[in-house]
């Protein structure tokens, strides 16, 4: 025991505790029954979809985990948001309940960009572990952790020379095919971001190109699609509640028919909620009013090649992340100011329900009335370009709904991690939405 | 005007002079102008962020009876003050029935975050060992402080032993049971698409033994409706899986699968398929989310009836096939590597073979670039389902139906490299933080 604070020794205590047969003997006395102070550990739900959680049960053994949060002492909380540098803040939020009631408590993990995922997973353990030590202390297994503190290495103030810029380069490829089809997919994204909190600045260029081949009774069918953009914004903090910013979209599509669209839009937008709740909750009015200079590739159905256009659009986006799930949503409304009947109803949803114990669904959709597709091209479209969807075709609506519902009960316990024939083939669905 | 003068967005500046001009030089000199202002209004708001990375928490103990000393070895994470003024955190230790309560006073920024956990000593126990309970308790209190400072991210617990996962009061003795049914539907005025999934398991996971049974069903429709084009096309599969593994120490195990399949896009009115298996991992099934080697050998019968007479003739068949897996799966502070090789063929019909390879790769190269690599190829001369009559051009556009082919690859490689502030933790949620709109993947 007294070998555990000697700061130059905990280093090897944590590599000779990973080497699993010499831990225990190195751990000093054999104290009590370890397997009787783990029956009564606190019981810890884990509500994060992204997370790995093999690795957090193999690395955070001081508790029990569940499958299911109304049977957990802890309701783990994580929610993650973007930071100005491109990497992420897991927050974690520590709810007490059944005899932890009123034990709540929040920690951070910020992960960088260009961190690997093994480095964040570590990094996010030892936010969880230092979280749930507070309830561990109310239970008996509190007499059998250590705690380890590796003193900071000597040097200065991080000086911030690049004014919180950041710059990205990213690129991909996918490629896939055989003998009689193939297809192919390039894209390329350049971006120049600046976020404080008092002003967004996001600058960014992309393009991509796709085809596709079908060889078919000795013909063979070739389709291709290229999009490229440019988007800007500037937004600047106007209080807890209220932000101003201007947004510049340039872009050009074989999709759309668009051969160059340039749109600067001033918008202002407002939050029912403070700005510094919008990792639990956001609740935001975005109005947005601006002109459209296009030019088409082919000419339209209304006989344009190309034309000037005013319009405007007013969207509500609601956020809440809760113990009983989530709901995303989002209404936009636009309409362009030539002529009113061209307009556009958008509504976007998801909501995701742990209902009660073992019954969670989840439902997501999306729905559109559209009345604006003024860039549609005069000529029928051939059979490749419908069934690949590379050409937008006349609609007055499109909508999509993804749902699910599932109902689990049995053991609640799922501390075991067995990787034995691989983990993969439990045959389940999983569908992420940003 | 709502936002901070700029006399870049002033009006005289616009480039409203260049109506008329041709749209191009128009745009890019509106695009350049934009890109101005938002540097400029950056340099105005520009403000340093210092951070006392290296402070560590200031704790005020009283009423402990413990001396200074072994409270400072024993709680290395913290700045022990005499003041308590000073301090962002009081302790206070008081009698309690049966033992001491510890209490923790949050001042400063911690006002009004209080919390208060008990120290039971047990009949006959030493002064000593008491006196260590007291330490470890007012230790693990302190957490809650110390988890909102930057020492957070150089503070490890860990649990001194080693214990079982199975060491739980479970009625169900690890039986978990699970239903669910998955639709995604989508679709315009010309076009329409269904997708259903249901399914039902039952499993059974211990560190000794893995059980677990699964059925699965799933139907898709595709639909078009244009003024000269109708075209309406379904596929649907069933499948019943079961699996059972043995654990034989910390590189063995050994174990069987079976599996029901049947399959519009495979041709397959119904197949079993039961395998016997055994697999050998190069490193301990216990550093299985750091480090995995695992080599899988199958051999078993499959009893297959086909919906279509297949290019060979079949309207059914039995045979005997075998195959072995080799996948290797790292994950590590540079980054994560996942690749597997496997290899079947059936008994008895030499050419009649298949070989794919998976591969990904994901690693840092340096600061700042990462690279990803992942990809898949097979080599394919077992497609024994194949049928007669081949596939129609909307088929294989929508990839409804096998096709015949020798191999098939796929490739994805991307990068990233990102300079500049690349350590800033600011979160800036005004306008949405996304590009906007909706990404969606569907895995399976």
């Amino acid at each position: 025991m007294k070998k555990r604070w000697n700061p130059a020794r905990s280093g090897l205590v944590i590599i000779l505790a990973l080497s699993a047969p010499f831990a225990r003997s190195q751990a000093g006395r054999p104290g009590p029954d370890i397997e009787a102070l783990k029956k009564t550990a606190p019981r810890v739900f884990i509500d994060c979809g992204y997370c790995d959680i093999d690795y957090i049960k193999t690395e955070v053994t001081f508790v029990n985990y569940v499958r299911d949060r109304k049977e957990a002492q802890v309701h783990v909380l994580i929610t993650i948001q973007a930071t100005g540098s491109g990497g992420q803040e897991y927050l974690l939020s520590f709810l007490g309940q059944n005899e932890f009631q009123g034990v709540d408590d929040t920690v951070r993990y910020f992960a960088n960009r260009t961190d690997t995922n093994d480095e964040v997973r570590r990094g996010l353990v030892k936010a969880i572990k230092i979280g749930l030590a507070a309830y561990a202390a109310r239970t008996p297994i509190a007499a059998r952790l250590a705690v380890d503190y590796e003193a900071p290495p000597q040097n200065g103030a991080i000086v911030d020379r690049w004014k919180n810029w950041v710059f990205s380069l990213s690129g991909d490829g996918y490629f896939q095919g055989e003998q009689s089809t193939s297809s192919n997919f390039w894209g390329l994204n350049l971006s120049a971001n600046r976020i404080t909190p008092d002003v967004k600045i996001r600058l960014g260029v992309s393009g991509s190109f796709n085809s596709n081949r079908y060889d078919y009774e000795d013909q063979t069918t070739r389709s291709t699609q290229e999009n490229y953009s440019f988007n800007g914004l500037t937004v600047w903090s106007l209080g807890e509640h209220w932000s101003a910013g201007i947004s510049l979209d340039v872009y050009s599509s074989t999709y759309e028919n668009t051969l160059i669209s340039m749109r600067p839009a001033p918008a202002v937008e407002f939050n029912v909620y403070p700005y510094s709740q919008s990792s639990r909750r956001q609740l935001r009015f975005l109005y947005k009013i601006g002109m459209q200079e296009v030019r088409y590739r082919e000419e339209t159905i209304y006989f344009k090649t190309h034309e000037t256009l005013w319009n405007e659009s007013l969207s509500m986006a609601l956020d809440v992340k809760e113990k009983w799930g989530s709901i995303s949503t989002s209404l936009t409304g636009s309409h362009y100011f030539h002529d009113l009947t061209k307009y556009n109803l958008t509504l976007y949803g998801s909501v995701n329900l742990n209902l009660f114990k073992g019954l969670s669904a989840f439902v997501a959709g999306g729905g559109s009335r559209i009345h604006d597709q003024l860039s549609l091209v005069k000529g029928d479209a051939s059979l490749d370009e419908i069934l690949l969807h590379r050409r937008q075709l006349a609609t007055g609506y499109n909508y999509f709904v993804i749902c699910g519902l599932s109902f689990t009960f049995g053991s609640i316990y799922t501390n075991v991690v067995n990787p034995r024939f691989g983990s993969t083939g439990s045959g389940s669905v999983q569908i992420s939405i940003n | 005007m709502i936002f901070p003068k700029n006399p870049q967005l002033d009006p005289p500046n616009r480039p409203g002079g260049c109506i008329g001009r041709h749209p191009l030089v128009r745009w890019s000199g509106a695009v350049l102008i934009f890109f101005l202002s938002a540097l400029t209004v950056s340099a105005q708001v520009s403000a340093g962020s210092a951070d006392p990375a290296t402070r560590l928490p200031r704790v005020f103990i009283a009423g402990s009876g413990i001396e200074r000393k072994a409270l400072r070895t024993g709680i290395p994470f913290i700045d022990l003050v005499e003041d308590p003024a000073q301090a962002q955190v009081r302790v206070s230790i008081e009698p309690g029935p049966d033992g001491s309560i510890v209490r923790f006073l949050g001042q400063a920024e911690f006002q009004n975050k209080n919390d208060e956990l008990t120290c039971r000593r047990e009949a006959g126990e030493s002064a000593e060992a008491f006196q260590n309970k007291v330490i470890q308790t007012i230790k693990l209190g302190l957490l809650r402080y110390v988890s909102k400072t930057p020492a957070a991210g150089r503070i490890n617990v860990r649990l001194l032993d080693l214990v079982k996962p199975t060491s739980v009061l479970d009625p169900w003795n690890f039986w978990v049971f699970s239903a669910g049914v998955d639709a995604f539907l989508n679709g315009e005025e010309s076009y329409k698409s269904e997708m259903w999934m249901g399914n039902v398991s039952a499993s059974r996971v211990t560190p000794q033994w893995k059980i677990r049974f699964g059925l699965n069903g799933n139907y898709q429709v595709n639909a078009y409706s244009l003024e000269d084009f109708q075209y309406r096309s379904t596929s649907n599969s069933k499948s019943f899986n079961g699996l059972f593994v043995r654990s034989l120490g910390e590189h063995w195990s050994a174990g069987a699968q079976v599996q029901i399949v049947a399959s519009t896009f495979n041709n397959t009115r119904w197949s079993l398929i039961p395998r016997p298996a055994v697999e050998f991992d190069l490193f301990p099934y216990s550093e299985s989310t750091k480090k995995q080697f695992r080599f899988l050998y199958s051999i078993g019968p499959t009893f297959v009836r086909y919906m279509e007479e297949t290019v060979y003739d079949r309207t059914r068949e039995t045979l005997l096939s075998e195959s072995l897996t080799a996948s290797l799966e790292l994950k590590q502070p540079w980054g994560s590597i996942s690749t597997s090789l496997a290899g079947s063929h059936y008994i008895g019909h030499a050419d009649k073979y298949r070989v794919e390879l998976n591969a990904g790769l994901s690693i840092r190269l340096f600061q700042g670039m990462s690279f990803n690599i992942q990809g898949s190829g097979s080599r394919i001369h077992d497609q024994l389902a194949l049928p007669k009559g081949g596939a129609s051009y909307e088929e294989i556009v929508l990839q409804r139906k096998q096709l015949a082919t020798s191999f098939q690859y796929y490739f994805f490689v991307g990068f990233s490299y990102s300079f500049g502030s690349i350590f800033s933790n600011v979160i800036n949620p005004r306008f949405g933080s996304g590009n906007g709109g909706m990404s969606m993947s569907i895995s399976m």
